[in-house]
């Protein structure tokens, strides 16, 4: 067991360093940062000292090496857009990404799990197929077009909601909150269902179709055969039998939701850390984008961990199988 | 014998229509009318130099006093008409819905194909031989998984500019969307291969053609693909409109398809930036024929998936 | 001294008896509160309203008394003497003398500065008494107080005190975050890319401000979400109202549009100095736009009109020249643009030896200037009906602008606003023959070159006779026109849309002044 954690530990770091190398890699491609820092009056010599003030002269090899040795003390470098240390402008930005993610993915699980039961249980019900079918909308159009779309009718069109950002919050030192106060709670609604409505029907489904699987075996049909309740089975038996896919994929679609909250973020111009790496492409603001592309990365890697060793615990064979 | 010639093709026709996949089709309204949406669609796109009204890739056809005329009404300048009404370039939306529809299924067939080809031989592989080349084969597909779809597609873009020659570049934006989406999306297919592959490797039948003395590659090919193939036709499925959505949104990120040549993901973008002057039409139009594509292949994928799994019927 | 406290104190009362908070939104957020830092113009706009300079500009564009009271040349145009403002106080009470003039012009003249290229004239800076500075320079230079309105003063002391003693744009200082001006508004709270708090500041000097005390900027990128942002009301002002959605809100009882013209003329440019093509199919072939006659029939075949009607809304002015007629030392006597003239681009193209077309590539950004993709799709539309034809390469301006230094283009699009106001400014960076070490034509990627325009740019900028300067600009703008140098389309618009109860001045500029704001 200690073996097999710490293989899989091992292969996470060797992740992480491939991760870094081929974002840094691609920097390059993405643009130049120079001209965004330099105004309209600038000469050719400012732009090579700048250039060489940055280190972009150096050969590439030596830019990652430069940029692992920062990032193992913790050190990612300075914005070249805001002037501060990078570490400092993510750990301001990163609870406005979190709250947003827990609250879709909590949405998204909830959801998920009460509507894929009820479609599994009303196998053939009109309510189901509604439901299976609605939910697809939700998946067949664009992210971006459902923001604007919400935000055109409950903030424009109706009034109801804000139309963007994160609203008042409340700062505790470390954390900044938008749940302590009634315009964070309303400013988050539009933008968590953004991002929620896709992992939901994804949830939705998988939920419903193992629901479906389980139902059909022969330890269900003993236990109704027993006289035991419907909702005792479909609950009690049937639903905790699905979960170890449940875990696995919702393991996966809680980092990609932090990934994917690039499009929400943007859209409702969210102070989060997807909002932070597409100003970063845009100003070509390498630190940043590498330290962000490492905090990902780092995130997925734990996710996947995490969903392995959850494994183990919840299925016993593989404890004492192949690992 | 011409008899059973003749015969032999209507027969299989005649197997398919009384096969269980087929049964199950004809009792599904649901099905039929996604089929007949994405048939007709399919259909209407691999047509649209025959049935679009004008080329929207001749500029030299374009004006753009025509530009912003609604639908079904004539130009105040012009006079000219056009049933879905004109963009800002004084293009007609129904003949650009056409072609887009045409690129965004080609970049979708050709994203899925090529995230299936690769996926379904790493899956394999990784599968069948397992060991270290398993391990190295599953350790990209996480490196691959930790990088957002669009960040990959936006680096490819970065590099093809970098790399490609300067006469190229006007027809590279396709091809990088395609293997942008088709990176992002070999992992799932990996991982369902190879999971059925660890089972079926087991098998008698595996174990026998093992003993006769069957190549890896034959068995992988012959043996084990076939028995594997139904979750992958139901992830290609769902693939084709997740790929088609991706190109739309990537193409909100600004690494699209070019605006000279829309994709249906490009309309929208540059559609939604109408959306509160009140010209409708250039977003309304495109964005119901992207709903009604993914919905229907959606739909599609959602009725294989129960209808392939035979612990369901 | 009581009466002035007691004036004060009634400012006071009278501020906190009307105080009003508003809030705008932009797309891009100025990157640091440095004011000597970057010269662009989110930044410079942004911080008019927390630093003052020595003049400024007033509603009409004019420059007008800010920290210095007056000024006037030294002898035969041997340097220029100001005299600055007594009793002015920074926001930290500090108060202003001539060495924080002579420090801030240390500071913005030093080699990290980006607005060290205001200063090349000055030879030297000589403190008189504390309320008077002269600027030397080395040679007659007619338009230095013009060019130096976005030139702000800091505190020595304080700037000394957190350490920013230079600007740094790699790693930042105190500065960059922090601000200690003498304008109406005081910095109150920044947070870098989210928002930025503003509150009126008590102490000020002047008294031409508005009821604004708190004011709360926020960077908004995406158009649709800054609309829906001031149609909900979630905002009182935004800039820019992407121009198809301005017809719409004019419509709003809710909302106002404001529009204006900017000083920033767009325009094509070409490579003059390649002698083959780059891209379309005819790359490699001989270079078609060295020829004065393929130019003018590039000039001829837009119809400018027609996308001034559609991608602009009739928003915009048709542009002749390299500057709009606001600026100073507009050329009256050219402002007149090929008509657009179909057969007559053909007839040029055929004489040229072109009949049968050709095909190139045109470069665009797509994030730059308004509906700048869209203007080069029209473009590639007309040039087509020529029978040229453009390939449109269309990407975001972090990609654009090292294209464009590489040489990687045929044709391309080009906005410029002339930081000085002036006819000169355009000519230096535009139509100069580059050369690095003058710092001319820096932004001349086509490398056109004429030498008379080369001769009478240094005469220009020492010129002090008003009639004298002029009819030598006419005669630059003559020959860049007759040579089609470059085709200007037309002079971009400014659309700003605010909530109704809001009264605010547009500058040409495109710069928010937030004392002329006020809330109903």
């Amino acid at each position: 067991m200690l073996n097999y954690i710490l293989k899989r530990v091992a292969q996470s770091g060797i992740v992480l360093l491939v991760v870094g190398l081929v974002a840094f890699s691609m920097f390059r491609f993405v643009g130049d940062p120079i001209d965004n820092m330099l105004g309209q009056e600038r000469t050719v010599a400012d732009i090579e000292r700048l250039r060489s003030d940055l280190g972009l002269d150096l050969p590439f090899p030596v830019q990652y090496y430069k940029f692992l040795e920062g990032a193992v003390q913790g050190n990612f470098g300075v914005s070249y857009r805001q002037g501060r240390a990078v570490s400092e402008i993510i750990a301001e930005r990163a609870p406005a990404t979190l709250e947003l993610a827990a609250v879709s993915g909590f949405l998204a699980i909830s959801m998920g799990i009460i509507l894929g039961v009820f479609t599994a249980i009303r196998r053939d019900g009109w309510a189901s197929h509604l439901i299976m079918t609605v939910s697809l909308i939700g998946v067949s159009l664009p992210t971006f077009l459902i923001g604007i779309l919400l935000i055109y009718v409950f903030s424009v069109d109706l009034g109801w909601l804000p139309s963007f950002g994160r609203g008042d919050v409340v700062d505790l030192g470390f954390w900044s909150t938008g749940f302590l106060t009634q315009s964070g709670l309303l400013a988050l609604i539009l933008p968590s269902i953004t991002l929620g409505l896709y992992q939901m029907t994804l949830i939705m489904r998988l939920v419903r179709s193992e629901m479906l699987e389980v139902l059909r075996q022969d330890y269900i049909r003993f236990a109704r055969a027993r006289g035991l309740s419907e909702r005792v089975v479909n609950f009690r038996h049937a639903l905790k039998n699905t979960l170890v896919p449940v875990i696995t994929v919702t393991g996966l679609q809680l980092g990609s939701i932090i990934a994917f909250a690039i499009i929400t973020e943007s859209v409702f111009q969210w102070p989060g850390l997807g909002l932070l790496f597409i100003n970063a492409i845009q100003f070509v603001d390498i630190p940043v984008m590498a330290a962000y592309l490492m905090l990902i990365s780092v995130m997925f890697v734990l996710i996947n961990l995490i969903v392995d060793l959850l494994y183990v615990f919840v299925d016993p064979r593989l404890r004492e199988g192949g690992i | 014998m011409t008899d059973i010639s003749q015969n032999k093709p209507q027969s299989r026709i005649a197997a398919f229509w009384d096969s269980d996949l087929a049964y199950a089709f004809r009792h599904s309204p649901i099905a039929m009318v996604s089929f007949l949406t994405v048939f007709l669609l399919v259909f209407s796109a691999l047509c649209a130099p025959l049935i679009a009204p004008f080329n929207p890739y001749d500029p030299a056809s374009l004006d753009l006093m025509n530009g912003f005329t609604p639908p079904m009404t004539s130009n105040d300048f012009t006079g000219a008409e056009f049933m879905l009404g004109t963009d800002d370039q004084g293009r007609d939306v129904l003949s650009t819905i056409l072609y887009g529809m045409r690129i965004s299924l080609f970049v979708g067939f050709s994203a899925v194909m090529f995230a299936m080809i690769l996926g379904i031989s790493l899956g394999l592989i990784a599968g069948y031989i397992g060991g270290w080349t398993e391990t190295i084969i599953m350790r990209i597909a996480d490196v691959q998984l930790t990088f957002p779809s669009i960040l990959v597609a936006m680096l490819i873009f970065g590099i093809a500019k970098g790399v490609t020659p300067i006469e190229y570049r006007d027809q590279m934006a396709i091809w990088v969307l395609i293997i942008a989406i088709g990176l992002s999306d070999w992992v799932q297919f990996a991982r369902v291969v190879r999971g059925a592959t660890l089972v079926e490797k087991n098998r008698e039948y595996v174990l026998a053609a093992q003993l006769i003395g069957r190549s890896s590659p034959v068995i992988m090919l012959r043996h084990i693909l076939p028995n594997v193939l139904s979750p992958v036709l139901v992830i290609a499925t769902i693939s084709l409109a997740l790929a088609i959505i991706a190109e739309a949104t990537l193409s909100f990120l600004g690494v699209g398809a070019p605006p000279t040549q829309p994709s249906l993901g490009t309309l929208i973008r540059i559609g939604q930036g109408f959306l509160f002057s009140g010209e409708w039409w250039i977003l309304f139009f495109p964005s119901c024929t992207l709903l009604a594509l993914a919905l229907s292949v959606n739909l599609l994928g959602d009725w294989l998936r129960d209808a392939l799994n035979p612990k369901l019927r | 001294m009581k009466t002035i406290t007691y004036s004060a104190m009634l400012l006071a009362l009278s501020t906190t008896a009307h105080a009003e908070s508003f809030k705008w939104a932009g797309t891009t957020d100025p990157q640091t509160m440095d004011p000597h830092a970057v010269n662009s113009a989110p930044v410079l706009g942004f911080l008019n309203n927390v630093y003052e300079g020595l003049v400024r500009r007033g509603k009409d564009m004019a420059v007008e008394p800010a920290l210095a009271t007056s000024w006037e040349p030294i002898g035969d145009g041997e340097g220029w003497r100001f005299h600055l403002r007594e009793g002015v106080t920074f926001h930290d009470g500090a108060s202003f003398t001539a060495d924080d003039v002579i420090f801030s012009y240390e500071r913005a003249s030093s080699e990290p500065a980006d607005v060290k290229g205001w200063f090349a004239p000055i030879s030297e800076v000589k403190k008189v008494d504390d309320y008077t500075v002269d600027f030397m320079t080395s040679a007659p230079n007619p338009i230095f107080p013009d060019s130096i309105a976005n030139w702000m003063i800091m505190d020595a002391d304080w700037t000394a005190s957190v350490g920013a003693d230079l600007p740094n744009k790699d790693a930042g200082n105190a500065a960059t975050l922090q601000a200690n001006g003498t304008g109406a508004y005081m910095l109150k709270d920044r947070q870098p890319g989210l928002q930025t708090t503003l509150v009126a500041y008590d102490g000020w000097w002047g008294d031409d401000i508005g009821n604004v005390t708190e004011a709360t900027f926020t960077p908004i990128q995406n158009p649709a979400t800054a609309v829906a942002a001031l149609l909900s009301g979630d905002v009182d002002m935004i800039n820019p109202v992407p121009i198809q959605d301005a017809a719409r809100l004019e419509g709003s009882a809710e909302v106002e549009v404001i529009k204006g013209i900017e000083a920033r003329v767009i325009m094509l440019g070409f490579a003059q100095g390649a002698d083959v093509l780059k891209y379309g199919a005819d790359a490699g072939k001989p270079n078609p736009f060295l020829d004065v006659k393929v130019r003018e029939a590039v000039a001829k075949a837009i119809n400018v009109p027609a996308i001034l009607r559609t991608i602009m809304r009739g928003n915009a002015e048709e542009a002749s020249q390299l500057v709009s007629p606001a600026m100073r030392g507009y050329s009256t006597a050219h402002s007149e643009r090929p008509a657009f003239d179909v057969d007559g681009a053909k007839a040029l193209l055929a004489e040229a030896g072109y009949a049968d077309g050709f095909s190139f590539g045109l470069k665009c950004p797509n994030d730059r200037y308004l509906n700048d993709e869209a203007v080069c799709q029209a473009v590639t539309a007309m040039l087509a009906q020529v029978g040229i034809t453009a390939e449109l390469d269309a990407m975001p301006v972090r990609n654009y602008w090292p294209e464009l230094r590489e040489d990687n283009f045929d044709m391309y699009l080009l906005g410029w606003s002339p930081g000085t106001f002036d006819h000169e400014h355009p000519v230096r960076f535009l139509a100069s023959t580059p050369n690095a070490e003058k710092k001319l034509g820096s932004w001349n990627f086509g490398d056109y070159s004429n030498a008379r325009i080369d001769e009478l740019l240094p005469m220009i900028q020492s010129e002090i006779d008003d009639t004298k300067r002029q009819a030598m600009i006419d005669e630059t703008t003559a020959i860049y026109q007759s040579e089609h140098a470059y085709v200007p389309l037309y002079i971009q618009p400014l659309v700003w849309g605010t909530r109704s109860n809001i009264d605010l001045t547009q500058r040409p500029d495109n710069f928010f002044i937030l004392r002329w704001a006020s809330v109903n």
